[in-house]
C-alpha cells in the first residue's frame, strides 16, 4: 500500500533524483513556498541572529562572538580590496560579502541530518518512506531560482558600480572603445574590430549571470545526487538487505560529506571572485 | 529560457529568491557589515592614536632624560666648584691656622726663653750674695776684724765684679 506521508527518506535509490527533482517542489499544493525558499528563509534568519547576537553590544574588546564576526568580515574586506582596489571595495564589498556568506551558509547547511531526508513520499508505512517526492529541506543553492536571483541582484549592482565609477558614457567607452591607447589613424582603421569586440562582451556580460548561477546550481545539485547515489550503494550495487543496506547508506557517503564541505566553501568563493574580478575588470581605469 | 526552465526555473519562485537575497543584503549590511567596520575603523583610529601618543611619550622622555642629564651636568659642575672652593677654603685655613700655631709656638718658646732668661739672673744675682756673704764671712774669719757695713759694701761690689759668671 503506497501512502502519501512525512517521514524519513530511507530508502533513497528507487529514485536517482536528489532533493525531490531537479525543480524545487512546493511544500504542499496549498502553498506556493518551496522547500528551497523554505531553506533560504532558515539561513536568513538564522544569519539575521547571530549577527544579532554577536553585534547587538559591539565593544572595543571583542568577545567570542564579535571576534569571529569581525574577523570574518576584515578577512573578505581584505579579499575583496585587494582585487576591486580601495576605491570600489566600500561600494562592493556589502553585496559580495552577502554572496559569499550566504551561499557558503546555504551549500553547508544543506549537509545537515535531515536536509533531503525529512519530507512527503510514498512508502508501506507512516514514518518510512521508500520514494521521496517533497523533501521539507532542500539546499538554497540547489535550486537555480536561488542561484540566478544571487546572480541577477549581483549584476543590477555591478552595473549600478561600473555606471557610478565611469560614468554611463565611459561605461559604453570602456565596453566598446578602442584598448591599448591607440591613436590616429590605426585607432580609426581599428575601431570596426573593438566594436566587434564590445558586441562580444555584452554577449559575455549577459550571459555572465546564467554562467554563474548554472556553475554553482550544478556544483550542488550534483553533491546532492552524490551523496544520494552513495547512500544507496549498499542496496542497488551490491544488492544488500536490511541492516546492511542500512550500515551502507550511512557509511558510504561520509567521505563525501567531507569532500562536499570543501565544495560548498570552493563554490562560495568562485562565485564570490567572479564577481569581485567582474567588477574590477569594469572599473579599471587604467585604459583611459 | 527554456533551457533555463528545463532546471526549474520559474519567475515567481525566481522573484521570491530575489526578494530573500535582498533581504539578506539589507540585514548583513545593516547589522553586521555598518557596525562591525565602523568598529574596525574605529579600534584602527585608536590604534593610530595611541601609536601617536606613544611617539608623544616617547619623544617627551627623551626631552625628561635631556633636562635631567642637562640638570645632572649642572649639578656637578657646582658640585666640583663647590669641592674646589671647601678645598681652597681649607687650604687657606691650614695655612693660617699653620701660621698662628707657628706664631703661638714662637711666642711660648720666647716666653719659655725669657722666663729662663729671668730665673737665671735671678740664680746669679742669689749666687753673688752668697758669693759676697762668703766672701765677707771668709774676709771676717781670716781677718778677725768686725766688717762695718761699708766694708761688707766693698767686698760685695769688689766680688760681684770679679765674678763673672
Amino acid at each position: 500500500m503506497d501512502i502519501n506521508v512525512p517521514g524519513i527518506y530511507f530508502n533513497h535509490m528507487t529514485s536517482i533524483l536528489a532533493a525531490g527533482g531537479i525543480s524545487a517542489p512546493e511544500l504542499s499544493d496549498k502553498i506556493w513556498i518551496t522547500n528551497s525558499i523554505f531553506v533560504a528563509a532558515i539561513v536568513t534568519i538564522a544569519l539575521l541572529f547571530f549577527v544579532r547576537m554577536a553585534t547587538k553590544k559591539m565593544q572595543l574588546i571583542p568577545n567570542r562572538k564579535q571576534n569571529f564576526v569581525e574577523l570574518v568580515i576584515e578577512f573578505l574586506y581584505g579579499q575583496v580590496e585587494g582585487i576591486v582596489g580601495k576605491h570600489v571595495a566600500p561600494k562592493a564589498f556589502p553585496l559580495l560579502a552577502t554572496i559569499f556568506i550566504f551561499i557558503i551558509t546555504a551549500n553547508w547547511f544543506g549537509l545537515l541530518p535531515g536536509v533531503g531526508t525529512l519530507g512527503w513520499g510514498e512508502g508501506p508505512s507512516h514514518g518510512v518512506i521508500e520514494e521521496m517526492h517533497t523533501p521539507l529541506l532542500r539546499p538554497a543553492t540547489a535550486d537555480l531560482n536561488m542561484t540566478l536571483a544571487l546572480a541577477v541582484v549581483f549584476m543590477f549592482v555591478w552595473l549600478w558600480i561600473s555606471v557610478r565609477e565611469l560614468g554611463l558614457w565611459g561605461t559604453i567607452v570602456h565596453i566598446f572603445g578602442p584598448k591599448g591607447g591607440l591613436a590616429g589613424k590605426l585607432k580609426l582603421a581599428l575601431m570596426p574590430i573593438f566594436l566587434f569586440v564590445g558586441v562580444i562582451e555584452v554577449v559575455s556580460i549577459i550571459f555572465r549571470p546564467v554562467s554563474l548561477s548554472l556553475r554553482l546550481f550544478g556544483n550542488i545539485y550534483a553533491g546532492e545526487t552524490l551523496l544520494v547515489t552513495m547512500s544507496g550503494l549498499g542496496e542497488n550495487v551490491f544488492n544488500l538487505g536490511g541492516f546492511w543496506a542500512f550500515l551502507t547508506s550511512v557509511l558510504f557517503p561520509i567521505p563525501f560529506y567531507f569532500m562536499e564541505i570543501l565544495v560548498g566553501a570552493l563554490q562560495a568563493t568562485v562565485f564570490t571572485l567572479l564577481c569581485a574580478v567582474y567588477i574590477k575588470l569594469s572599473t579599471s581605469h587604467e585604459e583611459h | 529560457m527554456e533551457i533555463l526552465e528545463t532546471f526549474g526555473f520559474t519567475w515567481a519562485k525566481f522573484l521570491s529568491q530575489v526578494i530573500i537575497v535582498l533581504v539578506v543584503y539589507f540585514i548583513l549590511s545593516k547589522f553586521a557589515f555598518g557596525p562591525v567596520l565602523a568598529m574596525l575603523e574605529a579600534r584602527r583610529t585608536r590604534i593610530i592614536e595611541g601609536e601617536e601618543n606613544l611617539k608623544k611619550i616617547q619623544e617627551d622622555l627623551e626631552k625628561a632624560e635631556e633636562r635631567v642629564q642637562s640638570m645632572l651636568d649642572e649639578a656637578n659642575q657646582d658640585a666640583e666648584r663647590l669641592i674646589n672652593d671647601a678645598r681652597d677654603s681649607a687650604e687657606a685655613v691650614r695655612v693660617e691656622r699653620t701660621k698662628e700655631a707657628t706664631r703661638e709656638a714662637e711666642q711660648i718658646v720666647e716666653r719659655a726663653r725669657e722666663a729662663s732668661r729671668v730665673e737665671h739672673e735671678a740664680a746669679m744675682s742669689e749666687l753673688k750674695r752668697d758669693f759676697g756673704r762668703l766672701v765677707i764671712d771668709a774676709t771676717s774669719k781670716v781677718t778677725g776684724k768686725v766688717l762695718d757695713d761699708d766694708d761688707q759694701k766693698r767686698i760685695n761690689e769688689e766680688t760681684a765684679g770679679q765674678v763673672a759668671l
